[in-house]
């Protein structure tokens, strides 16, 4: 045994270091006092979570010694950021205690079984009735629990430049009624500067939600077509207003009335929108959310004090004109708790406390959001801070909600590889339409489906 | 054989083109007749010498970029000659949180893989290379096998076997993993160098009674110092350079190797800040390009060893 | 040529080691076998591991969120019976035969080949320039060679400012030409390996037999495809089947400039395994792709072995 012995022991300690590193990866968290781990996104102009969590925890901890909060800031795009996400939640190791949970991603987390049900500890906080209801709604699960506690909503219009409208002729309280005037503005603006870009819609994988929500929906729901058949609880295929809402996008993309696809391809097109093109006059009209003078403020990634005089808003109209006139589309953020998590009480303490009065006014102005609270919604500050928030607020009145149901986070990947198909010229809207046919029934099973 | 990294190659491969690389061919050159049949060779010496120049600026280009960049006070897509040389760029992006610990996230990924597959390929090529053994070659053949597949392409079922695993997210985990994947090409590595460490050395020792350990440690290691210190540089490279296994093993930011922190950079700023990603490109890749120096000047006397040894 | 077929050489082609009387040979096997333990356990836990995840998985609807989060099903053949008529699936096939025959097997191949000729004849100062400055494309880490290939062909980038310094308003090549960009931007990173590779086997051919072909009047032409070639042709094969499996899971690259668009104009299998795994949270069938790339692979592999294996045994 003169060799093996040895050689043996040097073995065995290579599968001791191997078994110990398989150890070591467990949860982070000390034993003695709870770890809240919190994730949620920061990316290029979107630091204002970022920031409201790094005072949330200095603040926490100094207020409870044994509680340590370990901050997760995922730093990638809005589509990464839900990839990220659902990464760590996959795996009990990794998966965060509290995280900023997009609305439309509760339902298909809750089946996923990420989230915990916080009904029990919203039936004992007094701030929850200061909620409104629609916003509420928002955190439901298929189940009918509660899962998310809202941030702030938002709604969904056209930005433009009044300086570059003016240039082509366009009065300042422009407000187009079809979508055919608000091609003619784009090819006015096209006309009198041709470097300028006269119109963003954002669309393709890249941007993600965005994509889906700010653009093709924005477009859908204005023809009077729709995702999803709520009385029947079926997803719609075939359907001719699908189609027109990609018309809509290939024209804008193949005329030139749009940013380049390589620009609206660029995962950063958000930031570069907000922060570059609207305020250096190299975009007219934006289709974007009410959250855009969050970067704009002063505390902003990128402040532009002029934005109220330069800044004008727009409903996004419908199709032809038809009833309402004006569409919007509205989501929101929450912060909902992990179903692994191990101290869900003190998880829903630090949730309280990031989100009490104070910090949820906080949030909604320095991101521009729409309150949910009504203590916050009647805060002075909160009006004065930005000008936009009464035509925001009355899109509500139009405003639509993507189909609450837990499929609809894979249907919007759908949508996004038609609009990408449409506005690179690889397929027609029609050949485009097809494919995320085939893909909703794919995904739902064709019983579900019901024809446009 | 699963990425284009340097040490993905089973590297002597490398290693002794490497060598070759630094002076192609002289020894034959030399003496080549002085006249060739062939039209003229001056021209074509001259031909050969400007297509290479050409090639060259072809490869300089793209390189060029980053390091003018990264100089450049206005830096652009485009590769320029900076107008205005700078160092803002690189004391922007020399932080900790953004350059310093990432950094140390890799130092501590590629070094623990790189200790990992050594003393494990060692180990492995001690009896490979020392006893005639039938378990011998369809071991090594399953090596051979295992260096081919694209395991590190292939990280989404990796990524479902660490949930199982319950090892997302862990470091050690993470260098396990890249060590098990670089550790066909090091057993082959290890075996070639100590196939060259000729046995006589070690029958005197076993004749004074020594033990297999003892003779490992004692005769055939030192031997192969600079060969396992090849084997620890590339293995340690190709760890520095990868992507897309940190990318989806490791989430928490502060945990994130260089690669992946400067691809969060990249998506974040890289159409604003050109300067500064090309300045964190240059700090992030001098480790990779001095090791390669070191392991090129190593592999010359690690194969210089075995004429040392007959003599 | 031994640089390159040295470390391919068979087991057990030393001495039987020290002589063990005293112990049984089953035993003194057992006991030899022992150090092999870390390293098998290593390969067994995260490389056999991965591929019978890899196998398993296809099999099951395993997604990243939804019900099939919580509880993946056994779905049989289905994901790859949806693989079939994915438009997508044989496209990613159609791209990553592109990109690595054009890459690969033509473009670092060739590339490799007559830079390792022309160094032979090139002036020392030239020939150590250039090949430090083709190495370093190769030893560089990836994801920074990847930025570098993505500010050269950008639309705003070197190649269409040198492009606009001759006159031509070069066309914005990632998004227009985004194979062709990936696939230049694959020659520049990995030419340097192949040009090793033959440099050390150009090296190692007889002086004479070139030598010989000369005097009989060979043009270089024909001294490269009857003398030279012929000569090296174990290295070619070596090489070709390296550069390919290489070639194969290239991922950083192409996600890093083109991100597999527009659209999936790019998108080779291990970006398609990614994005409909992780981006489309079907991990099921992400993995399903994932799996016949492993295929691939390990048919290369097998060819590559056998085509060896006269060498080994």
């Amino acid at each position: 045994m003169r060799l093996a012995r040895p050689l043996a022991a040097g073995t065995a300690a290579s599968a001791l270091v191997l078994a110990l590193g398989a150890c070591g990866s467990g949860s982070s968290g000390g034993d003695d006092g709870a770890t809240i781990k919190i994730a949620y996104q920061k990316f290029g102009n979107f630091t204002q979570a970022d920031e409201l969590f790094k005072d949330v925890k200095a603040a926490y901890e100094a207020d409870n010694p044994d509680v340590t909060i370990e901050l997760v800031p995922i730093e990638a795009s809005q589509n990464d950021y839900f990839t990220k996400l659902a990464l760590m939640n996959r795996s009990p190791s990794t998966a965060p205690d509290l995280m900023y949970e997009d609305t439309f991603m509760i339902k298909s987390d809750v089946e996923a079984g990420y989230l915990l049900p916080l009904d029990d500890h919203l039936a004992g906080w007094d701030d929850w009735d200061q909620f409104v209801d629609q916003a509420k709604q928002a955190g439901l699960g298929d189940d009918g629990k509660t899962y998310g506690v809202p941030l702030g909503t938002d709604t969904r219009g056209l930005w433009f430049n009044k300086e570059v409208l003016a240039k082509a002729g366009l009065p300042e309280d422009w407000a187009p009624t079809t979508w055919d005037e608000l091609l003619e503005a784009a090819r006015a603006i096209k006309a009198a500067d041709p470097d300028v870009i006269p119109l963003n819609v954002y669309s393709g994988k890249p941007m993600g939600e965005a994509s889906s929500m700010q653009g093709f929906e924005m477009l859908l729901y204005g023809t009077g077509g729709t995702l999803y058949d709520v009385e029947s609880s079926r997803w719609v295929v075939g359907s001719q207003e699908f189609v027109d809402s990609l018309e809509f996008i290939e024209t804008i993309y193949t005329e030139g009335l749009a940013p380049t696809p390589q620009q609206a391809l660029d995962p950063n097109v958000g930031n570069t929108v907000s922060a570059e093109w609207l305020p250096q006059g190299k975009l007219g009209i934006a289709l974007d959310g009410s959250w855009m003078p969050g970067t704009w403020l002063d505390d902003g990634a990128a402040p532009w004090p002029e934005w109220t005089e330069v800044m004008g808003t727009a409903a996004m109209p419908t199709q032809h004109g038809q009833e309402p006139g004006a569409v919007s589309m509205s989501g929101g953020w929450t912060m909902a708790i992990g179903a692994g998590t191990e101290n869900p009480d003190v998880a829903f303490d630090v949730l309280t406390y990031a989100i009490d009065k104070e910090n949820a006014l906080r949030f909604a102005i320095e991101n521009s959001q729409i309150a949910v609270r009504t203590d916050v919604a009647e805060e002075p500050s909160y009006a004065e801070a930005n000008p936009t928030v009464p035509f925001f607020s009355d899109l509500v009145e139009v405003t639509h909600f993507r189909p609450a149901t837990s499929d609809y986070a894979q249907i919007s990947n759908a949508i996004q590889v038609a609009m990408e198909s449409v506005m690179t010229g690889q397929q027609s809207p029609e050949e485009a339409a097809a494919v995320y046919d085939e893909a909703v029934i794919g995904l739902v099973g064709e019983e579900n489906t019901t024809a446009g | 054989m699963a990425q284009t990294t340097p040490a993905a190659s089973p590297v002597p491969v490398g290693v002794g083109a490497g060598v070759a690389v630094s002076t192609p061919g002289t020894a034959h050159r030399r003496r080549r007749p002085p006249s060739v049949a062939s039209s003229d060779p001056r021209s074509a010496r001259l031909l050969s010498n400007v297509v290479l120049v050409v090639v060259g600026l072809c490869f300089l280009l793209p390189l060029g970029w980053i390091v003018l960049a990264s100089l450049d006070a206005s830096a652009t897509l485009a590769v320029r000659v900076p107008e205005d040389v700078t160092f803002a760029n690189y004391s922007a992006v020399m932080t900790p949180e953004q350059t310093w610990v990432p950094l140390a996230n890799s130092f501590v990924l590629s070094a623990g893989t790189g200790l990992i597959t050594v003393v494990a390929s060692v180990l492995a090529a001690y009896p490979l290379s020392r006893y005639r053994m039938r378990f011998n070659k369809p071991f090594m053949y399953a090596v051979l096998f295992g260096t081919c597949l694209p395991i590190t392409a292939m990280m989404v079922p990796v990524y479902s076997l660490f949930v199982r695993l319950n090892l997302l997210d862990s470091l050690p985990g993470t260098t396990f993993f890249m060590a098990a994947t670089s550790l066909p090409m090091a057993i082959w590595m290890t075996k070639n160098f100590m196939d060259s460490v000729p046995i006589s050395l070690e029958e005197a020792a076993w004749t004074d009674g020594a033990s297999a350990m003892t003779t490992l440690r004692r005769v055939v290691l030192p031997l192969m110092r600079p060969g396992l210190a090849v084997v620890f540089i590339f293995v340690f490279i190709q760890a520095w350079g990868n992507f897309f296994v940190p990318f989806v093993l490791l989430l928490t930011p502060e945990k994130q190797p260089a690669a992946v922190s400067i691809f969060a950079f990249f998506g974040q700023y890289g159409s604003v800040a050109y300067g500064q990603l090309a300045a964190y490109s240059m700090l992030y890749s001098l480790p990779a390009v001095a090791l390669y120096v070191l392991v090129s000047r190593l592999s010359g006397s690690s194969f210089a060893l075995a004429g040392a040894v007959k003599g | 040529m031994t640089s390159v077929t040295a470390p391919l050489a068979p087991a057990g082609a030393r001495g039987a080691g020290p002589v063990r009387p005293r112990r049984t040979p089953a035993r003194r096997t057992a006991g030899r076998l022992v150090p092999l333990v870390p390293a098998t356990a290593l390969l067994a836990l995260f490389m056999l591991g991965p591929v019978v995840w890899s196998f398993y998985g296809s099999f099951t609807n395993a997604a990243l969120t939804g019900p099939n989060a919580a509880n993946p099903e056994w779905v049989g053949l289905e994901n790859y019976l949806q693989l079939l008529s994915d438009p997508n699936f044989p496209k990613a096939i159609w791209l990553t035969v592109l990109f690595v025959i054009a890459s690969a097997v033509i473009g670092q191949n060739v590339a490799g080949l007559a830079l390792a000729m022309l160094m032979r004849s090139a002036v020392r100062p030239v020939r150590a320039v250039v090949s430090t400055l083709v190495v370093t494309a190769w030893v560089l880490p990836e994801i920074v060679a990847a930025f570098a290939a993505y500010a050269f062909f950008h639309a705003d980038g070197t190649m269409n400012s040198l492009l606009g310094s001759v006159g031509i308003a070069g066309p914005d090549w990632l998004f227009e030409h985004p194979m062709l960009a990936v696939i230049l931007a694959n020659v520049w990173r990995g030419t340097a390996f192949s040009m090793m590779v033959y440099s050390a086997a150009i090296s190692e051919v007889p002086p004479e037999i070139t030598e010989a072909a000369t005097v009989d009047g060979a043009s270089a032409v024909q001294r490269l495809v009857w003398v030279t070639l012929p000569t090296i042709r174990r290295s070619i094969s070596t090489n070709l089947m390296l550069t390919t499996l290489q070639t194969l899971s290239v991922f950083t690259l192409i996600y890093v400039m083109t991100g597999g668009g527009p659209g999936t104009d790019s998108s080779t299998l291990p970006i398609l395994a990614y994005q409909e795994a992780f981006k489309f949270a079907q991990v099921g069938y992400g993995t399903a792709i994932a799996t016949v790339m492993l295929v691939i692979g390990a048919v290369f592999s097998v060819v590559y072995i056998r085509s060896l294996r006269p060498e080994v045994d």
